[in-house]
């Protein structure tokens, strides 16, 4: 027996080495200080690397959005001197709490967090407080009273509902007709995109301007490709005259189009999605999606790093900062270099 | 069968003992508890790779730096302290303070706040005309880049505590958390063991995590008045949580016996009920509307440690007790080794498998309340997944799968080994894609082991 286990030891040490091979201890951020009684001061660290670390528990590294934030954040790290950790929270919040305990043991300078519940992580947040840590959230807003967060950088999903909204009139303002909503309520950001779109359509129908836009339906497509595939599909089959869907991400604006492609009323029904992932502005330059209000999460990325460093500088930083979207159409989608 | 020691088999152990004969006193302690030398083995090894500098705050600290710059630049010192305002840094302040006051330095300026603070600091000490000179800081307020901003502090020799090395593994903070970290799945896990010795799995645990908080979370809310809720309401708040899952347990418990279903479908199907009963209560979203002393079983400490670890102590040494010296302990294992000859026998198996499933619904619940005791809310989000974790965790602890097999304390080392090997990942930048790999490899080596303890190294034997 004791044979087999040495044995298990090794297979296991096996995999944490191959794996961990090339992140071994990380070099030391500050020169080992002299030792003995004389120390000479030292000055203060001007040499980039020198900074320190930064630690990102993301809502999930697998969504290509998270995953340009976080590209575009170590980018802007490396630059400024940090290192930047990244961790993936999987969209549990008991896990990006532990997270966030490993990051206050290993003794970073500032947290960048996407809450994975907006209440549930205060406890955490408030831990990283008492240690000491700056913390930073963006995409998604910490909305308890708890823990303190210095800034919150996010698209403004107000007004990319708003675009969105605008982009409906564009279709169907002129003529009027039925439209759906897919939904995703859990989500606050997935709420402000609505909200804004709404204020827009009720504006034109107070106005009279046109014809009238009726929502016959809002669906949750749960922001995924297949709920939001059977929510459209289901939608389609009770208003078969319908004339556009809003969509509060591509890939539910994906889902919906496949619903309606084999229900044959693609050509009827206009989509309008949200978010500019890659594969929505593929499906914008194929004429699937008529536009998105696109987010810009290089920006989101680069900000965030930004804030952080005039933090440590010592300048007021804004409490929230939100990134405007803009449009994207087809062709927007023909130049866009990015989809060759 | 009942009579016999838990989880052995006679001709087995003897054939090995004639194997082995050279540390036959050993034996059975490295058979049931051998994974105790794979969790030390990593826990050496991430000591070894998170040995790194360590810098110091606290009063040692701020003292030592006092007199490092007290030997540089004596009593003609004119010195500005800067930390931040967590508790070990404002004693790091003063106690440098005090110790420079003492020798006769001068000190311009103590700052305990963020670099913004540092800066008005600064800049009000330009406006007054004192030059410092002499910087103080820790290891984190000296790489604040505030201090090149200004003219005052750009060429000013800084100071800050000597630093040492030590593995950040072997903190105690990081070893508390670590335990604080696992305490959930492991409480969890007693009763998954108790399930898969009688050869049953018990999938509905993640689900009735969530169902727990929210029960609790909502009675607190709406029977309670929220946080204004008193120590009696939140002793009951909580025994209804776990009272709940008790009794869902309980129902897993009779559709297995009575109807003779399989306990994967059985468990599957609470398990999807359990998860729409708890957003169906909390309407989707989180409850934070709890009184303080709800935090208590969670994130309070007794004795300077976290009561979740005390708790999951508790429970385990109930637990042990339990299956080595009860008669309900040993019928465990007899129906999970041979249930014919355990009926035959006399052994009241179907009494025995509802309390089993009982014990593994109530353990789950009383999950849930300290899970949302430690997060502060309700939510029908908790729980996601976690009976995979869990299952891992006994089967790395080297329960079989098959049944009546294992240790209650194998399974708090197994739920160790998972939790060092995360944090230690985490420590030392292993990526998220890369630790789902490890941990998957680990589990299937834990299986893998599990074979060669019953059938050698080619398994090919029975079970």
């Amino acid at each position: 027996m004791r044979f087999d286990n040495s044995i298990v030891v090794a297979v296991l040490f096996a995999f944490v080495v191959g794996c961990g091979g090339n992140s071994l201890p990380e070099p030391t951020p500050t020169k080992p200080n002299t030792q003995g009684e004389n120390t000479v001061p030292e000055s203060i660290p001007t040499k980039p690397n020198t900074r320190g670390t930064i630690g990102y528990s993301a809502l999930m590294l697998t969504n290509p959005f998270f995953q340009e934030i976080s590209a575009n954040m170590r980018e802007a790290a490396d630059a400024a001197g940090y290192e930047l950790l990244e961790v993936s929270a999987d969209s549990d919040v008991k896990k990006q709490a532990d997270q966030i305990d490993d990051f206050i043991v290993r003794g970073v300078s500032a947290i960048i967090l996407n809450p994975a519940d907006s209440q549930s992580i205060g406890p955490a947040i408030q831990k990283a407080n008492a240690a000491g840590i700056p913390v930073f959230t963006n995409d998604i807003a910490y909305a308890g009273q708890a823990g303190q967060v210095i800034s919150h950088i996010a698209t403004d999903n107000l007004q990319g509902g708003r675009l969105a909204g605008e982009a409906m009139l564009e279709l169907v303002g002129e003529t009027g007709g039925k439209i759906a909503i897919l939904h995703f309520p859990q989500v606050e950001s997935c709420q402000l995109r609505v909200k804004g779109f709404l204020e827009i359509v009720e504006a034109h129908n107070t106005s009279g301007r046109g014809g009238r836009i009726e929502i016959v339906a809002t669906l949750d497509g749960a922001a995924a490709r297949d709920k939001s595939h059977d929510a459209a599909r289901d939608i389609v089959q009770s208003h078969p005259d319908l004339a556009a869907i809003f969509a509060i991400n591509d890939p539910s604006a994906l889902g919906a189009y496949s619903a309606l492609e084999a229900a044959g009323k693609h050509d009827q029904i206009k989509l309008i999605g949200f978010d500019g992932q890659t594969i929505g502005k593929q499906a914008i330059r194929d004429g699937k999606i008529y536009c998105d209000p696109i987010q810009f999460p290089d920006q989101i990325g680069k900000k965030t790093i930004e804030i952080i460093l005039q933090y440590f500088r010592g300048d007021d930083v804004p409490k929230e900062i939100l990134i405007p979207t803009k449009l994207y159409r087809q062709t927007d989608a023909v130049a866009d270099p990015g989809l060759k | 069968m009942p009579s016999m020691p838990e989880g052995s088999n006679a001709g087995e152990s003897k054939k090995r003992a004639s194997r082995f004969s050279t540390a036959r006193w050993l034996q059975p302690f490295v058979r049931d508890y051998g994974m105790l030398f794979v969790l030390l083995g990593l826990i050496g090894w991430f000591s070894v790779l998170t040995y790194t500098e360590q810098h110091p705050t606290g009063v040692d600290a701020g003292q030592q730096v006092a007199r490092q710059i007290m030997q540089q630049q004596g009593a003609k010192a004119r010195v500005l302290i800067v930390a931040r305002p967590t508790a070990e840094d404002v004693a790091f302040t003063s106690a440098m303070a005090t110790e420079l006051s003492d020798l006769g330095a001068s000190v311009l300026r103590v700052v305990n706040g963020d670099p913004k603070a540092a800066r008005l600091a600064i800049e009000e000490l330009s406006e007054s005309g004192k030059q410092p000179t002499a910087l103080a800081v820790n290891d984190v307020s000296s790489r604040w880049s505030v201090f090149a901003q200004s003219a005052t502090t750009r060429d000013l020799p800084s100071f800050k505590p000597r630093t040492y090395y030590w593995p950040n593994f072997l903190k105690l903070s990081n070893l508390l958390g670590v335990a604080n970290q696992t305490a959930v799945y492991a409480i969890i896990a007693i009763g998954m063991t108790l399930v898969i010795l009688t050869g049953g799995i018990d999938l509905s645990v993640g689900s009735l995590v969530a169902l727990a908080s929210v029960a609790s979370a909502l009675y607190l809310r709406d029977y309670q008045g929220g946080a204004a809720a008193g120590l009696g309401g939140v002793v009951v708040g909580s025994l209804i949580g776990i009272v709940t899952c008790m009794v869902a347990g309980g129902f897993n418990g009779v559709m297995i016996t009575m109807f003779r279903l399989p306990p994967f479908i059985v468990t599957l199907g609470v398990m999807l009920m359990a998860s729409g009963l708890a957003f169906r209560l909390a309407g989707g979203a989180s409850i934070p509307e709890l009184p303080r002393s709800y935090f208590w079983l969670g994130g309070g400490t007794s004795y300077g440690i976290p009561n979740p670890i005390l708790l999951m102590v508790l429970l385990y040494a109930v637990a042990y007790v339990v299956m080595s010296r009860t008669v309900f302990g040993r019928y465990v294992y007899a129906i999970g080794s041979n249930p014919e000859a355990a009926r035959l026998s006399g052994v009241p198996i179907n009494p025995c498998l509802i309390g089993v499933y009982m014990i593994s619904g109530c353990l789950a619940g009383l999950g849930g309340v300290v899970l949302s005791s430690m997060l502060q809310a309700g939510d029908p989000k908790f729980g996601l997944m976690y009976e995979l974790e869990v299952i891992a965790s006994v089967v790395v602890g080297g329960t079989s799968l098959a049944g009546g097999r294992g240790k209650v304390l194998g399974t708090l080392i197994g739920a160790f080994i998972i939790a060092v090997i995360k944090n230690g990942m985490n420590l030392t930048n292993i990526d998220a894609f890369n630790q789902k790999i490890v941990l998957g490899a680990v589990l299937l080596t834990a299986v893998w082991l599990d074979t060669l303890k019953r059938g050698g190294w080619t398994a090919k034997s029975n079970r």
